[in-house]
């Protein structure tokens, strides 16, 4: 079918940069002469540095180097964090112009320090988020904050962060995530059709591919998947999966629930919906608008909230996607997801959901007991389903 | 440790810290809110309320000191708690949950206060203690200071003791009193002066006071500091320490060394590694844990002078900064080498310890290393691993004084 091949076409796009990103940004950085930021996750503005004339570059569940981090920082580490100092020991982050490591929890917090010492970037900030998020203090702080990172990104580049600069890239960016919704809608409204491996990965490519690029390619997917939402079945009898964790790697995991028939309706990761959900306001003060997306995001462990709380949030999550259970992926030593976790599955649990938790390491897993557990977990869902 | 008389006022001390406590049960009984604090916040506001602050870090200090974490961290784990995390917040869930209290229960708060200057995992404990025991939650945020302190951080900082005070004042009915506040910063910064003398004293040849000693009196300057109690306390002590001086009375018999120990003790362990130090004649000397309540106060500007104390604590410094004290504190006290501790139970403190230890002798020429343990946890303790690298250590500084002792 000619619309499944054009359809392969553009996801294959996607595939190739994510199979490697640091030679796909590279050779991006080479052929068009800018220059590259790298961020860590999570919560970094992007627009910010868009606005500087650099690309933002997510570095985010690279696999692979975890030994290279042993002699600077502990095995109790997240593997995430100690991946991507790995890949700095390794020299494979040397092409970089710049990095934002922002502060989210105890270890991004100590990060930067040895980061800095071991294998220096030309520029490094950290991004001081504030870590309440309800009062109005923390607006008015983080305003600020994102002033001081604003300057410091001009200093980088050389190049003056207009407001008028930075409401193009806020519209630019606000763009891809209205896309990348429309995307997951089609998604959940065509479970299973172009599966959770894939959209995933499109989501993750965001974080890679210059955002005008993937607008495009956002386009192009979206007009194709269009023309064939009449004619396809949507596939029967699949289970409908709430995740939930801070990211959603190893991307191995997706392709066991692709296998066994399982959907993801919804999560709360910050390499998902975190990611894409909310907007800023393209009007008024650019700044205050980047600050108030933040401030305003959807719930997540590192930023406790109590406007929005992030275990009835959970619990509604899983009732609106009528799902038949929920995964926790938590990267084994996240003390956030940690702390979280037991009011987390009583919440989902007594609203009738049933649940399991897995620790995950954005590599070195062992998947084959992975498998066997979440494999376990949605047959008795599946049983509960047909009861 | 061995042979020296006991401080006379060890018994004041025990006599103290059980009123301390009995005021907690009272406080409840007169229906004065309980607030649970945390080590580094600015108590001082909640004495100045007229308020029982409570220290759930003290119940776990207790519980690692009398070796009932694990008992206590399952039944955290029976909640779902993974043992990853910090073993204080182990012992204060798991309390919480269980049946048997095997060092009285931890006190039921009515609201959670905690600042996050110390770390992460306190926000996220209480967080949880403020659901499980359905009483307000509140946050002072101290973002990182990376090398000089910020307008933008403080101005933060005191914005959010001011949000804090709206919210006592909205909680308790009672209008907050700035002249009250100023006298128990007063109190408070007396009571902090004579604590650093006190440590101060560690930096004699020999010394009467070292670590192990300031881990023991520490108490009532975390607890009670902003109380005149505190204040007689350490007179007391200082008071006494002096007398030991005039005596010759030293903490260790034959003190060859002194050393500097990063950063809080292996409570569980405290007596072991006293000994270890001892029968090695190393007195250890000085810690930044134990100088972590060395603040000082300026009751003139109390808002600022409280955001300027509480924020610019070592721990939310920056790498380099960290470094600098660290060398600050070994060449005040004359160290003759220094020991790192990478505590599982607490990511701020050790990550970045392996390549501090090297900066660190590289620009002292102090020889070093890090041992891995867990401050609460003996089941994260490996005795012969730790042993083995003590041992290695002293050889070298054995060698390197070729025995004579320090000049």
């Amino acid at each position: 079918m000619a619309v499944n091949q054009y359809l392969g076409e553009v996801l294959h796009r996607f595939d190739k940069v994510l199979e490697d990103p640091l030679e796909f940004i590279q050779q991006y950085k080479t052929e068009n002469r800018v220059k590259v930021i790298g961020w860590l996750p999570a919560d970094v503005p992007e627009e910010l540095i868009h606005a500087s004339g650099a690309i933002p570059f997510g570095i985010i569940g690279h696999s692979g180097g975890y030994s290279w981090a042993d002699a600077h920082l502990q095995t109790w580490a997240c593997s995430l964090v100690r991946g991507s100092l790995g890949l700095a020991l390794q020299g494979k982050l040397a092409f970089l112009d710049g990095l934002i490591i922002p502060h989210i929890c105890d270890t991004t917090r100590n990060l930067g320090g040895i980061w800095k010492h071991v294998r220096p970037l030309p520029w490094m900030e950290n991004y001081l988020l504030p870590r309440q998020v309800d009062r109005p203090s923390a607006r008015t702080y983080l305003t600020g904050e994102l002033g001081r990172l604003k300057a410091r990104l001009e200093q980088c580049t050389g190049r003056e962060i207009t407001a008028r600069k930075l409401q193009e890239s806020i519209a630019l960016f606000n763009q891809n995530r209205v896309l990348l919704r429309r995307l997951w809608q089609w998604h959940v409204s065509h479970p299973g059709v172009i599966g959770n491996r894939v959209i995933y990965n499109i989501i993750k490519s965001a974080m890679v591919i210059p955002r005008e690029e993937h607008n495009q390619l956002l386009m192009q997917l979206l007009e194709t998947l269009d023309h064939m939402a009449g004619g396809e079945e949507v596939e029967e009898g699949c289970l409908r999966l709430v995740l939930s964790g801070k990211v959603w790697d190893p991307p191995e995991i997706m392709n066991i629930l692709d296998k066994h028939g399982a959907v993801v309706m919804a999560d709360d990761f910050t390499t998902g919906q975190r990611y894409l959900a909310g907007d800023a306001a393209e009007t008024g003060d650019p700044m205050e608008a980047l600050a108030l997306r933040q401030i305003n995001r959807i719930p997540f462990a590192c930023f406790p909230t109590a406007r929005y709380d992030r275990r009835s949030f959970l619990a509604e999550l899983a009732g609106k996607n009528r799902a038949h259970g929920v995964l926790f992926l938590h990267l084994k030593y996240c003390e956030p997801e940690n702390f979280d976790y037991p009011d987390m599955r009583a919440a989902v649990e007594s609203a009738g959901f049933p649940s399991l938790r897995v620790e995950t390491d954005v590599g070195n897993l062992s998947l084959g007991q992975l498998e066997t557990r979440i494999e376990a977990f949605l047959e008795m869902l599946r049983g509960r389903g047909t009861e | 440790m061995t042979g020296r008389p006991p401080f006379v006022t060890a018994d004041l001390l025990k006599k103290m810290m059980a009123d301390y406590y009995a005021r907690g049960n009272e406080a409840r009984q007169r229906g004065v809110p309980v607030v649970w604090v945390t080590a580094v916040f600015p108590v001082e506001v909640v004495y100045a309320a007229g308020l029982f602050p409570y220290y759930p870090e003290n119940f776990g200090a207790m519980a690692a000191a009398r070796k009932v974490t694990d008992q206590l961290s399952r039944a955290a784990e029976a909640q779902g708690y993974s043992f990853d995390l910090c073993g204080y917040a182990r012992c204060g869930l798991g309390d919480a949950y269980a049946s048997e209290h095997p060092v009285g229960a931890i006190e039921k708060p009515d609201m959670v206060f905690c600042c996050n200057t110390q770390c992460g995992s306190l926000p996220k404990w209480f967080e949880a203690a403020g659901r499980f025991y359905q009483v307000p939650f509140f946050l002072l945020d101290s973002p990182m200071i990376q090398s000089t302190p910020t307008t933008l951080g403080r101005l933060y900082f005191i914005e959010q003791l001011k949000e804090l005070i709206d919210f006592l004042e909205i909680r308790t009915g009672q209008t907050f009193d700035l002249d009250r506040l100023a006298e128990v910063m007063a109190l408070s910064g007396e009571a902090c002066r004579l604590w650093n003398s006190i440590l101060d004293m560690a930096a004699l040849s020999p010394a009467p006071f070292g670590f192990f000693d300031a881990c023991y009196h520490m108490a009532p300057i975390v607890t009670l500091r902003g109380t005149r109690e505190a204040v007689e306390y350490y007179r007391a002590l200082k008071g006494e320490l002096e007398e030991r001086v005039a005596k010759g009375i030293p903490a260790i018999s034959g003190e060859r060394f002194k050393i500097y120990w990063d950063h809080i003790p292996v409570w569980p362990k405290l007596r072991w590694f006293a000994d270890y130090f001892a029968s090695r004649g190393a007195l250890v000397a000085v810690s930044q844990y134990t100088h972590s309540w060395a603040w000082s106060f300026d009751p003139s500007r109390t808002l600022e002078s409280l955001a300027e104390n509480y924020t610019e604590a070592f721990i939310n410094r920056g790498f380099e900064q960290r470094v600098q004290m660290k060398i600050d504190f070994m060449r005040k006290y004359k160290v003759d080498g220094f020991i790192f501790f990478s505590n599982r139970s607490c990511k701020p403190n050790s990550f970045g310890l392996y390549d501090k230890r090297n900066v660190v002798s590289r620009r002292t020429g102090l020889p070093g290393i890090v041992i891995e343990a867990d401050m609460s946890d003996l089941r994260f303790f490996a005795e012969d691993q730790v042993k083995g690298k003590l041992d290695v250590f002293f050889h070298q500084l054995e060698q390197r004084i070729g025995g004579a002792g320090r000049q």
